[in-house]
């Protein structure tokens, strides 16, 4: 792989950010095809990004707004809070 | 949503706090889920996600109505983060240089101190690896990460929320996604 362009591994980050241009996606395409080591980069990528993209919903707790109002400062004031 | 919203913010600047429990109750979700995924604990991510709308209430005066309320909502709170996280890290354990080590400082041996060993790790439930593997990502990469694939924002959006050019943030996703596939890729062959 050290042999491989580093603009190869560029591209395969375009790509995933769905930025790539028509020419690079070629260019990227056509040495995929022939060169096992960066598919396999790609794919790891790939991979990646669905493991991330895997991570549940998180929600705040129940009473999360009740504490947000609770630590408001009592009074409202502009002057005083600003520094 | 954001005229809404924007109607909202004019009755909270007339001290309706009522207007602003409505704003709390939609973002909320929102706002503690990206800073559990900062944080990696559920009761720092309660205490600095609710802070971020104790700042935002006190400072909805400086708002540009014309912006996205949302945007500078995650500001404050991935700011509130990453001083966070930073003041977590003590000056003295950074700096003191390693024994044996050859000029090797604490920082180059946080990485590999957090490195839990194969077992442990094959213990591990998905949900637990997906935050084990986001938090062992410098903070840099992992804020970027998080707002792209867990909070589903564009780069546009991540780049005005971390304050960031463009280019800037594309890199530090690009580098995150290098650095998670050298720390999944790893592990199998330990």
């Amino acid at each position: 792989m050290n042999a491989c362009p580093e603009r190869i591994v560029h591209f395969m980050h375009e790509y995933l950010d769905g930025e790539i241009s028509r020419e690079h996606e070629l260019e990227l395409k056509s040495h995929l095809q022939s060169c096992e080591a960066c598919q396999a980069h790609m794919h790891e990528l790939s991979d990646v990004v669905a493991f991330v993209k895997g991570a549940a919903h998180i929600e705040a707790p129940n009473d999360f707004n009740h504490s947000v109002i609770a630590r408001l400062p009592k009074e409202k004031s502009h002057e005083g809070v600003s520094k | 949503m954001d005229a809404l919203v924007n109607k909202r913010i004019k009755q909270i600047l007339k001290g309706d706090k009522d207007a602003f429990a409505e704003i709390v109750d939609l973002y909320q979700h929102r706002l503690y889920q990206v800073c559990y995924r900062m944080l990696g604990n559920r009761h720092e991510a309660e205490d600095i996600a609710q802070e971020a709308f104790v700042r935002a209430f006190i400072n909805i005066h400086t708002f540009d109505q014309k912006r996205k309320f949302s945007t500078w909502l995650y500001r404050i709170a991935t700011n509130l983060c990453i001083d966070r996280i930073r003041k977590k890290k003590p000056d003295y354990y950074l700096d003191a240089e390693v024994k044996g080590t050859e000029g090797l400082d604490m920082y180059s041996q946080i990485a590999t101190s957090d490195e839990l060993p194969e077992e442990e790790l094959m213990k591990l439930e998905l949900q637990d690896r997906i935050q084990y593997e986001i938090s062992r990502l410098p903070d840099k990469y992992r804020s970027a990460i998080v707002l792209k694939y867990m909070e589903e924002l564009s780069l546009q959006e991540i780049s005005e929320i971390l304050d960031l050019p463009l280019g800037t943030v594309k890199t530090r996703i690009h580098r995150g996604r290098e650095a998670l596939r050298k720390q999944l890729s790893r592990q199998p062959h330990i």
